[in-house]
């Protein structure tokens, strides 16, 4: 039925007026069902703080792993004794590496990747070499930060 | 005089079901399912075995479900408790993982004569992508079930079947995240997991096989193109082809029980997120032929990452893989379709050649 004055049809406003209701309270739920189910992300650390007694002594030409944020780190201490962090996550699909004190390479059981002991990616399917932190002493503590990242010494 | 007086009560039920229903159409319904019988005959079995199978997924499934802990810290200790402790555990976790590997292996025999025998053709085209779902949805089963035993290769096989989702563009980051519940694989993984496998995914393949069986008897069987022209004889569903069922079912229940009793599938190492990955890991066999397509592509094309390329090339070809049956035009007008022939024995023989090498390497 429509009246002379109206522009639409009583069955039409109806139709658009359900219509809407329902589309609005679908998309409405469909949004918080969506916001609920899909988690915050974390990120990955910044920085983060070590004991020094317990990674500085370890014996040359190996790795002690430490936890960077959820991932693998991993504390280097090359043949020449020169220390170095990198994380110990492989750049191809995110297994973990090891370290082959014999070889001299880091290793991915995953897919067969090597890195040489500099992380460049020298073998294997690996598209990108491992990345490396920066390190520094305060005393007792060991810090290992992202490249680049200036920590607050007052923070640790 | 008891056996006088169950028969009337039984009588009394009969007409009391038949006062309020109407029992006679169903049994006319029942009574006019007919079946084509011809030499592609076997592979009408196919499905059924897989429902078959699927039901006891859900059972054994339900009473494992009794007893497993899905916490990083417990999940593993409750599958050792299982499958030491608890009567008859180690039997329920065997058929469990033995019914879901025959279970795949049935459906993609069960895909594949539908592709090369042509199936899908019009007007059936629904059946084909309820099946699709249904597949790809018994796959997430037995990746978040596999992850479930929180050991170290399951740990490593999620985060590299996560991981390669995200290698996607665009969508990629999101749907990694969603996988996960964070940017890494940790217990939120494992409840995430657990929520699929025991809620999200059942409740969603019950959904598909309801469509998928409406369908079929919507539908009947199909009759391949080269077995048309033949007078096609027909056989009542009840009996004839339902015994047969009933046999072969028998048959896949004792090959699963076998299986599982001979050999019971490993747990290896709780899983530890800082541990190096596992030497020499796999994936289960239905992931081998794209892990082996993987493999073939280099790290770098172009300056591009080939990982990336060789995931967009993969979903290509599984998108052209699901829309089949709107491409193949002759096979919907009921003309032979030589190229789709061979398209679906490439993709038959890609699949097991990959899988085998995979296995095999």
């Amino acid at each position: 039925m429509k009246i002379n004055y109206s522009l639409v049809t009583r069955r039409t406003f109806l139709n658009t007026l359900f219509g809407g209701w329902i589309l609005a309270f679908c998309s409405g739920s469909a949004y918080a069902l969506f916001k609920f189910a899909f988690p915050t992300l974390g990120k990955e650390p910044d920085f983060v703080v070590l004991k020094c007694d317990d990674f500085m002594n370890i014996p040359p030409n190996s790795v002690k792993p430490f936890a960077w944020g959820g991932k693998l780190g991993l504390f280097f201490k090359k043949a020449d004794n020169t220390t170095v962090a990198l994380k110990g996550v492989c750049t191809h699909m995110e297994c973990n590496i090891t370290y082959k004190p014999e070889d001299k390479k880091f290793y991915c059981a995953c897919h067969k990747g090597w890195f040489d002991q500099n992380g460049k990616n020298i073998e294997g399917p690996p598209p990108k070499p491992l990345e490396f932190f920066d390190i520094k002493v305060e005393g007792e503590k060991l810090i290992v930060a992202k490249k680049g990242f200036k920590v607050e010494l007052p923070k640790v | 005089m008891p056996k006088r007086g169950s028969r009337l009560s039984c009588q009394r039920f009969k007409n009391w079901v038949e006062e309020r229903y109407d029992i006679e159409a169903v049994k006319k319904l029942a009574r006019h399912k007919l079946v084509p019988i011809n030499q592609y005959e076997i592979w009408y079995y196919t499905g059924g075995i897989a429902m078959f199978l699927f039901i006891l997924q859900f059972i054994s499934g339900m009473v494992l479900s009794f007893y497993y802990v899905p916490h990083p810290e417990y999940a593993f200790k409750s599958i050792i408790e299982i499958v030491t402790k608890l009567n008859m555990g180690w039997f329920f976790r065997s058929v469990h993982h033995w019914g879901a590997q025959l279970a795949i292996l049935v459906l993609f025999i069960h895909v594949f004569s539908t592709l090369l025998l042509k199936s899908y053709r019009k007007p059936r085209e629904l059946l084909w992508i309820t099946g699709f779902g249904l597949l790809k949805m018994s796959i997430f089963f037995g990746l978040s079930g596999y992850f479930l035993l929180w050991d170290e290769r399951a740990f490593a096989a999620v985060r590299v079947a996560t991981g390669g989702a995200g290698n996607l563009p665009i969508v990629g980051g999101l749907i990694k995240g969603f996988l996960r519940g964070g940017i890494d694989v940790t217990g939120d993984t494992l409840t995430r997991f657990y929520a699929f496998h025991v809620s999200i995914l059942p409740v969603l393949t019950l959904l598909f096989v309801g469509i998928h069986l409406l369908l079929v008897q919507y539908h009947g069987m199909s009759i391949p193109l080269s077995a048309q022209n033949k007078t096609t004889k027909k056989v009542p569903f009840f009996p004839n082809v339902i015994y047969k069922d009933f046999i072969i079912w028998l048959v896949v229940l004792g090959i699963m029980v076998t299986l599982a009793t001979f050999l019971p599938p490993e747990i290896g190492k709780k899983a530890d997120p800082l541990a190096p990955a596992p030497e020499n890991i796999k994936p289960e066999w239905y992931f081998l032929f794209l892990f082996q397509t993987l493999k073939l592509f280099p790290g770098e094309i172009l300056g591009l990452n080939g990982e990336t390329i060789a995931i967009l090339l993969i979903a290509c070809g599984i998108l052209f893989f699901f829309l089949i049956p709107f491409f193949d035009r002759k096979s919907n007008r009921g003309e032979p379709s030589p190229v789709f022939t061979w398209i679906g024995i490439f993709y038959t023989v890609y699949f097991i050649v990959m899988t085998v090498i995979g296995f095999l390497t």
